[in-house]
């Protein structure tokens, strides 16, 4: 977990002080008052305070033995894969269907259900997404290639 | 007279069929929420905002009060019988109620707590009725820097309630900031942190964060360390819910001290529902004649926390209706709600939407009585939803999630930035950074910024604005000391430990 935590600070360090950078792009005072780049300047330099004494906490502090992975992340990681094909098919396979698959496999993947029932729980996912969200509250969820 | 004309109009709106419907709809799923785990009353509602799009928003804002007063109830349920808190604000319930469950007054705890929230809940609305509309008039005379000076008063309470070390609590503040001023500057029109990517230049939509934060999030969380839990496995019957005379004289008083530091948490900007009842259960224990009972079964330790944390979470409803400012994620969700069915809650909302603020807390009223009605006769049902398989509903949340997002613009963008802040706060509170920070600052970043500039204009670049009139100074020493508070905590502990030592 420090390893975690001193890579954490140093990411938040330095999106604080790309923060402060790309302010300098924009206008710190207009004729109006401050400008676009007043707050967004505040925040970098607030970021990066915080960032660094964070980062002085975790320097001081022991390396704990507790790892930031446990044995419940490979699942969870498999579980995120899942979501990012399901993504990425919603353009060919359309909302409904993509996210009823995903609810299938998903629960194959956690649970060990039993094929049929995730096959029919992915149907029922389908049909029901398409029509309470496409029909019922008019959502226009995009359809895919086969038009549902 | 005038609040019995008004009480008269909103019981004609809440009592209409389609409004007891929602409501019994809100309440009956903030219990169901509230029973099962990985999923909380901002990400139900979050989740549930795309449903709303075909609702009358008086509808939809008494449905998802419900959602939220109801959410104490069910997390009651599972603090008791499973030692495991639907919610966080239940969390003091574990420490007797699942005592109490162990020795057989299972029954006996859920009925205190359903009784004490109804108690509480309902002198609550009675008080939310008399304090909003004040506080609404009061708010009027309010301009940006008063505004301005009420977000940094927020943003400091959040160091003191925010439950964490308070420079992790401040960098997670700062990013809800960044985020909100991500895309074309209102008043200068130049773009902010958008990098060329068209669909940045609108902002990141408050719904997309909040389906990625808390609903993906906990998605991964829950996977990840799932919870062990291990039911009470007595039947229970309905005689076990009455409660004995000694049990009703211990707890009688626990609840009206429990609804009464309820009431006032609450209405604090980001006090929250936790705090509420967490303070409640220290005081009732402070005032006890054997605090050694607590946490051995002690009745009013189920009672205090519970008639706080429905108090509260009805009183956080005046700080949103009558000053626009959220002061929980859940009440920051539905001003999102608000804004996003065109509505702009604040001092001017009493007069513009009378039909829905009445509706509203009349409706509280008609929840509560449901929620106590649901809680003698309905528990062995929500006891059954303990055994529903976190696989069938991790994927509904999912879907839910990828849904809202996407309906925000119709844009698949939206989709892939959700599960990028699902990571964030997976990550987040892996790391232990607080993440409710982050989400107020989100809400209120635009309206802080916003207020800053026009206060600054009108006193061409003066300061000096914020420290002379009197509200502004008022909110700006408070937001000071909020700041201030870990050091001076930090002092204070400093000083007693050299007493210590020297004596």
């Amino acid at each position: 977990m420090w390893v975690a935590n001193f890579i954490a600070a140093v990411i938040a360090l330095v999106l604080g002080l790309a923060v402060i950078i790309f302010s300098f792009q924009l206008a710190y005072m207009s004729e109006y008052g401050p400008g676009p780049a007043f707050l967004p300047r505040w925040i970098g330099i607030g970021i990066t305070a915080c960032a660094l004494v964070i980062l002085a906490q975790v320097l001081r502090k022991n390396r704990k033995a507790e790892e930031f992975f446990k044995p419940g992340t490979r699942l969870g990681v498999k579980i995120l894969i899942e979501i990012i094909i399901t993504f990425l098919f919603f353009p060919v396979l359309g909302f409904s269907i993509a996210l009823g698959i995903f609810t299938g496999v998903a629960m194959r993947t956690m649970g060990k259900h039993r094929w049929i029932s995730c096959g029919l729980t992915a149907a029922v996912t389908a049909v029901s997404v398409h029509f309470l969200f496409g029909h019922y509250l008019d959502i226009p969820l995009p359809t895919g290639m086969i038009g549902f | 007279m005038d609040l019995l004309h008004n009480l008269h109009t909103g019981f004609s709106i809440a009592l209409t069929w389609v409004n007891l419907f929602y409501c019994s709809v809100g309440v009956l799923v903030g219990q169901v929420i509230g029973v099962l785990p990985g999923i909380g009353a901002p990400t139900a509602i979050a989740l549930l905002l795309p449903l709303t799009f075909a609702i009358n928003p008086t509808s939809a804002i008494i449905m998802f009060a419900g959602i939220y007063y109801g959410v104490a109830y069910g997390g009651t349920i599972t603090s008791v019988l499973i030692n495991v808190p639907g919610e966080s604000s239940t969390v003091m319930t574990c420490i007797d109620g699942y005592q109490m469950a162990l020795k057989g007054r299972a029954g006996a705890a859920l009925s205190i707590a359903a009784i004490g929230s109804w108690i509480a809940g309902t002198a609550s609305v009675i008080l939310l009725m008399t304090f909003a509309p004040a506080l609404a008039r009061f708010a009027l005379r309010f301009g940006p820097s008063e505004y301005f000076s009420l977000a940094l008063m927020a943003f400091g309470l959040l160091t003191v309630f925010g439950g964490g070390p308070p420079v992790r609590i401040i960098l997670s503040t700062l990013l809800g900031l960044l985020i909100a001023v991500i895309g074309l500057d209102v008043v200068s029109g130049a773009p902010r942190f958008a990098f060329g990517i068209p669909q940045l230049l609108g902002g990141i939509d408050f719904i997309v964060v909040i389906c990625g934060i808390f609903g993906v999030a906990e998605v991964f969380n829950s996977i990840e360390e799932p919870e062990e839990t291990s039911l009470v496995k007595d039947k229970m019957h309905l005689r076990d819910l009455f409660l004995t005379w000694e049990e009703w004289v211990a707890s009688r008083w626990a609840i009206v001290r429990g609804g009464v530091i309820g009431f006032f948490i609450g209405l604090i900007p980001a006090g929250g529902i936790t705090t509420a009842s967490f303070l409640a259960y220290l005081a009732e224990k402070r005032y006890s004649k054997h605090p050694e009972r607590f946490g051995t079964g002690a009745i009013e330790g189920v009672a205090a926390p519970e008639s706080a944390n429905n108090s509260a979470s009805i009183s956080g409803f005046a700080p949103l209706l009558a000053l626009g400012i959220p002061g929980s994620p859940t009440t920051a969700v539905m001003l999102a709600g608000f804004m996003m069915w065109g509505i702009r809650p604040g001092p001017l909302l009493f007069q513009t939407n009378p039909e829905m603020v009445w509706g509203l807390i009349s409706s509280m009223y008609v929840g509560n009585f449901m929620l106590l009605l649901m809680n003698i006769f309905l528990i062995p049902a929500f006891v059954a939803m303990l055994r529903v398989p976190y696989s069938c509903l991790m994927g509904f949340i999912v879907i839910f999630a990828s849904i809202g997002a996407f309906s925000v613009n119709n844009n698949l963008f939206d989709v892939w930035m959700m599960l990028g802040f699902g990571l964030l706060g997976y990550v987040m509170k892996k790391l232990e950074y607080p993440i409710v920070p982050l989400v107020l600052a989100m809400v209120l970043g635009r309206l802080a910024e916003n207020s800053l500039r026009q206060a600054l204009m009108i006193s061409g670049g003066s300061l000096a604005i914020f420290f002379t009139r009197p509200f502004s100074l008022m909110f700006v020493i408070a937001a000071i000391l909020a700041y201030l508070s870990p050091l001076i905590r930090w002092a204070l502990r400093g000083r007693h430990r050299v007493d210590v030592t020297m004596t």
